[in-house]
């Protein structure tokens, strides 16, 4: 037999990222409590362009996604990898590279966003030079895991590894692939992608961030803490083999859910909402192997806070894991779309699966890392309570806010007439319920605050073991110990087998849904009358963007009759050919502005102006926010030639050499505006150059390219 | 046998769950009304399956009767070993189910099919895979399929742009129904000022939630919309001009159309409440624009009537929405 060997693993790392995962919760939680609060205290989005909701909502989510989940994440693999594989982390240098850089990419993002630099895709906001950070540091993080798994000593590969490998290899392809664009400026980029091709692009990747970011390596977690903390053999060795594989090859297909009903092509949809229904199993494998394995350990449970925690978290799991799949049941997904519903969905999976899975694994290894005890088991049964209440506190009255929406949206008088046609009536009924949901959130950040403090005090009683001492015998050599008692053992001892395979699998239903979208023209018809955006829209459309509008606004007319009956005509897939980035939105917190330009909706120049100086001016009980800074900020136009350039690079017909004289157009068709203002009284010195005058003329071009074809063509 | 009773009743509700997903997707077209369509088939689903779990309690209860009555025979008869064996505690169909549901070792047994797998001191068992669990990701499947060929193969199930048109086909046909019951239509030449108090205050309640964001809570206007307290008006006065305006809009000056907001009636209602504050000079008030309208034109026809843009009245967006994405 080989000799043992004597080495140590590195808790330093795993103790930073500990911290940087509450530090960053913390904030993150705050931020999001805020926003909440601002939904029905307009007054508390100050005035101040970097705290009104718009932007601070992607703040929100990138700081919950990818500084707290994603700090969570590196603070659990980098515990669990090292023991798993009987080795130390490949290179210190670059776990502390990795470190610091995703603490820098994180600060990068809490700056720009507020600034109102984004490119605008959910959860794909980051301005293009963080973009390429992360994709750096995503990569040095690939190669310290590779470079561990293949000087490991344990010869095969436990289940928790291969939801990691799935995880580095997925995202690394979805991060990619989403933000590839041309920049413009060092801040500021358009998108290969347009119109739907932009939007199936969007939601494979935003879909799939859920899948693996939030989902799979919390599962890896999952299979290496849950037996840990309970002391228990895992259930099932096969249902993780099968659920593994399944629910990797499934999950990457199921993003056009999130565009049920709209003008992408119907058999994308269908794609979609099957895959979804079809990973109900998947799913629920890795609940049931989770649950299952605490059988023999339930007595434990109620006294163990540590456990109850990963017990609420899978439960969450099952229940949003299931909750998913119904949403995306088309005609179910015509009530939960657009409403308050996802509201809730997300938050059962990121507060009870991501945050209490966190919380659990934190309580378990703070004090192996300090060698100590948790400072006081009752105030993590406190924290437990405050969490498990926040959740319930925060989705039930979303649920019920989505009910009392569609009810309200879709009631018609027997002569034909919307009961509510004014979209503010719906709003207002919904305030109470806002107001609920931000006392869950209060309840669960005091949870984790206290968290906080247990961890602090526990911290206090020990002393980290930065490098702990641990012994394996080497590798066997491969020919040695051939492993024939299941064939998955196989791919179990080949990490870039089981890496090339994995990849294999996730390009599928990414290229099956993309390609015929890309290459097949029917999939979307050309409309004559579509034409690109004047140069002014343009600034307006990309202030549009920098407010963040599309968090509280669509602009996609869903083919239902009291969405039609509402807005207008419902949307084409050949009316957005010209948006980068494609602004569809998924939530309606406000009405939908598709065709805010023209029909019934079409307001004057002077309602816009005074609306956006304060919506209170206009509907007294508006829970929108203030922009007066758009009404006193002069237009920056020097950008305008370098969009345009861009675009047309892109494929938007602008004419060779349009971007020199592209700022002439500009001031003609500002001035038209300024002129029109002016006529209804409103008298301000440069009117003709401020920011207002470009987004009135954007809001003003909403739903006029199609409304003018002429009847018979349409 | 009785439990093959038991599994084929259950196997038959499971089956019956994707079934009535498809009638809840199949029924959509025909009706898109909230409750009808998603809240009350979901609603019939979870009927059906109320049913037939209390088909299951019955067929149980049957059982036990049964079982009674073997015993008060038996008991008759003086058999008393056969009686022992009925008190022997049975195992229930629910537990005998779970068995057969779950495959699961018991946890006392769990040696027999520990891997010898160890990593960091985690173990794994060798269970297999629930049987409920693959049934349900089999149904799943089978379901994905059926849907697919049914709406992408077949074409025999609407798409989204089919249901559309012929919910509005049936939205429109009873908006038809029931105005045909109604009375008389007003409209711009033939509507009248209401003098009663009550119009006047429904008149007042629509102005308010729709009118004062423009034209200010007194009617005295704002930077957005006109002055109406006064004798000038920029298209015109008098309740015919007044209505046609709410009703038409000027779309080009900002004044937004109601006619597929408001009804007729209560165009007729506002427009009068507007009339009355004629005079009542509220402080703030906009300077006057338009021309001076005097109370003897008022037999006048309106100067913007639909005809202009060949609009008469109700617009369904329907009608005029056949879709672009089916060229």
């Amino acid at each position: 037999m080989s000799q043992v060997e004597k080495f140590h693993y590195d808790n330093a790392i795993v103790k930073k990222f500990a911290y940087a995962t509450l530090l960053w919760g913390v904030v993150g939680m705050t931020v999001g409590l805020l926003i909440a609060l601002q939904l029905y205290i307009p007054a508390l989005n100050f005035e101040v362009p970097w705290l009104t909701f718009g932007r601070l909502r992607p703040l929100h989510t990138n700081a919950v996604i990818f500084a707290f989940v994603g700090n969570g994440i590196y603070m659990g693999v980098y515990y669990s990898l090292q023991r798993l594989l009987k080795a130390r982390m490949f290179s210190d240098l670059l776990s502390n590279i990795h470190f610091w850089g995703w603490q820098a990419i994180i600060v990068a993002a809490a700056l720009t966003l507020p600034l109102g630099l984004t490119s605008s895709g959910e959860y794909a906001e980051l301005i293009w030079p963080i973009d390429i950070a992360i994709a750096l540091v995503w990569v040095i993080f690939g190669i310290n895991m590779f470079g561990t798994i293949l000087k490991r000593r344990e010869e095969h590969l436990y289940v928790a590894i291969w939801f990691y490998i799935a995880t580095w290899i997925t995202v690394a392809l979805l991060h990619i692939v989403r933000n590839i664009s041309i920049p413009t400026s060092m801040t500021h980029a358009y998108g290969v992608f347009a119109g739907v091709q932009e939007a199936l692009v969007q939601w494979w990747y935003g879909h799939n961030a859920v899948a693996f970011f939030l989902t799979t390596p919390y599962l890896g977690l999952m299979y290496y803490y849950l037996p840990k903390a309970a002391n228990r053999p895992v259930y099932s060795y096969r249902l993780s083999i099968i659920h593994f594989w399944a629910l990797i090859f499934i999950y990457i297909w199921a993003g056009p859910h999130h565009l049920l009903y709209t003008s992408l092509p119907e058999w994308a949809q269908s794609l979609g909402m099957l895959f979804s229904l079809m990973l109900i199993a998947p799913s629920w494998g890795g609940m049931l192997n989770g649950l299952l394995t605490l059988r023999g350990a339930w007595d434990r449970v109620r006294e163990d806070p540590i456990l109850k925690f990963m017990v609420v978290a899978v439960t969450a799991y099952g229940m949003s894991t299931f909750e998913g799949p119904m949403m995306s049941i088309k005609s179910w997904n015509a009530v939960t779309h657009y409403s308050d519903w996802t509201i809730g969905h997300v938050h059962v999976g990121a507060l009870g699966w991501n945050g209490m899975l966190t919380f659990g694994v934190i309580y378990w290894l703070i004090p192996r890392i300090f060698n100590t005890k948790l400072y006081s088991i009752k105030q993590a049964n406190v924290h437990f309570w405050l969490g498990t209440l926040g959740i319930i506190f925060y989705a039930i009255p979303m649920y019920w806010s989505a009910v009392v929406q569609n009810v309200m949206w879709r009631a018609f008088t027997p002569d034909g007439f919307l009961v509510y046609p004014n979209f503010l009536e719906t709003v207002t009924q919904i305030i109470p319920m806002y107001a609920i949901r931000s006392l869950g959130g209060l309840l669960f950040l005091a949870g984790v605050v206290l968290g906080v403090y247990n961890v602090w005090k526990t911290i206090q009683t020990g002393n980290l073991v930065a490098n702990e001492a641990a012994e394996a015998p080497p590798r066997p050599a491969a020919a040695v110990a051939e492993d024939k008692s299941h064939w998955h053992r196989w791919i179990e001892r080949r990490p870039i087998q089981l890496l090339v395979a994995s990849f294999v699998l996730v390009a599928i239903g990414g290229l099956v849904e993309y390609l015929p979208m890309a290459f097949i023209d029917e999939n979307v018809p050309k409309i004559e009358t579509v034409t690109p955006y004047t140069p002014l829209e343009l600034q307006g459309r990309d202030i549009y963007v920098r407010e963040g509008c599309l968090g509280c606004h669509s602009q996609m007319v869903r083919p239902l009759r009291f969405e039609t009956e509402r807005y207008g005509e419902y949307s084409k897939s050949g009316e957005f050919v010209y948006d980068r980035p494609f602004l569809w939105g998924s939530k309606r917190t406000g009405p939908d502005l598709a065709r805010e330009g023209v029909g019934k909706l079409k307001k004057s120049d002077s309602w816009h102006y005074n609306h956006m100086l304060n919506p209170r001016n206009v509907y007294e009980q508006s829970i929108m926010p203030a922009y007066p800074w758009l009404i006193t900020d002069d237009l920056d136009i020097s950008t305008t030639a370098s969009k345009i350039k861009v675009l047309r690079q892109l494929g938007t017909p602008y004419q060779e050499g349009y971007e020199e004289i592209a700022n002439e157009d500009l001031a003609k068709q500002a001035g038209k505006i300024a002129a029109s203002l002016r006529a209804d009284g409103i008298e301000q010195e440069g009117l003709e150059n401020k920011e207002i005058v470009a987004l009135i003329a954007y809001l003003q071009r909403l739903g006029v390219d199609i409304s003018a074809l002429p009847q018979a063509e349409k | 046998m009785k439990n093959t009773i038991y599994r084929i009743s259950f196997l038959a509700a499971v089956l019956a769950l994707p079934l009535g997903l498809m009638a809840q997707n199949a029924a959509a077209p025909v009706n898109q009304k909230f409750w009808e369509n998603t809240i009350g088939s979901m609603t019939v689903l979870g009927g059906a399956i109320v049913i037939v779990g209390a088909m299951l309690v019955v067929v149980r209860l049957l059982s036990i009767i049964v079982k009674m009555d073997e015993l008060r025979i038996l008991k008759e008869k003086g058999v008393e070993e056969v009686v022992e064996t009925y008190r022997q505690p049975q195992e229930s169909w629910w537990s005998r189910f779970m068995k057969t549901a779950t495959k699961a070792v018991p946890v006392s047994q769990e040696k027999d099919i520990d891997l010898g797998h160890d990593y960091d001191g985690i173990r794994e068992l060798d269970n297999k895979l629930p049987p409920w669990w693959l049934w349900m990701f089999y149904i799943s499947i089978i379901f994905s399929i059926i849907y697919w060929t049914l709406f992408h193969i077949t074409g025999s199930a609407p798409g989204m742009h089919q249901e559309y048109e012929q919910d509005m086909k049936k939205a429109n046909t009873a908006i038809a129904a029931y105005m045909a019951k109604q009375a008389e239509q007003v409209d711009e030449n033939n509507v009248a000022m209401l003098e009663d108090p009550q119009e006047i205050e429904l008149g007042k309640s629509i102005f308010n939630t729709s009118c004062t964001p423009c034209h200010g809570t007194m009617g005295e206007g704002n930077s957005i919309g006109p002055n109406l307290t006064d004798e000038y008006w920029l298209h015109g006065g008098g309740i015919k001009n007044v209505f046609s305006t709410i009703k038409y809009g000027v779309i080009e000056k900002g004044m937004q159309s109601w006619k597929e907001n408001l009804r007729a009636t209560d165009m007729q209602r506002v427009a009068s409440y507007i009339l009355t504050l004629q005079g009542t000079n509220p402080p703030g008030a906009k300077d006057p624009q338009g021309d001076l309208w005097k109370p003897e034109q008022d037999a006048a026809q309106p100067e913007n009537t639909g005809e202009k843009t060949g609009d008469t009245g109700h617009v369904f967006p329907g009608d005029n929405a056949s879709n672009l994405a089916g060229k």
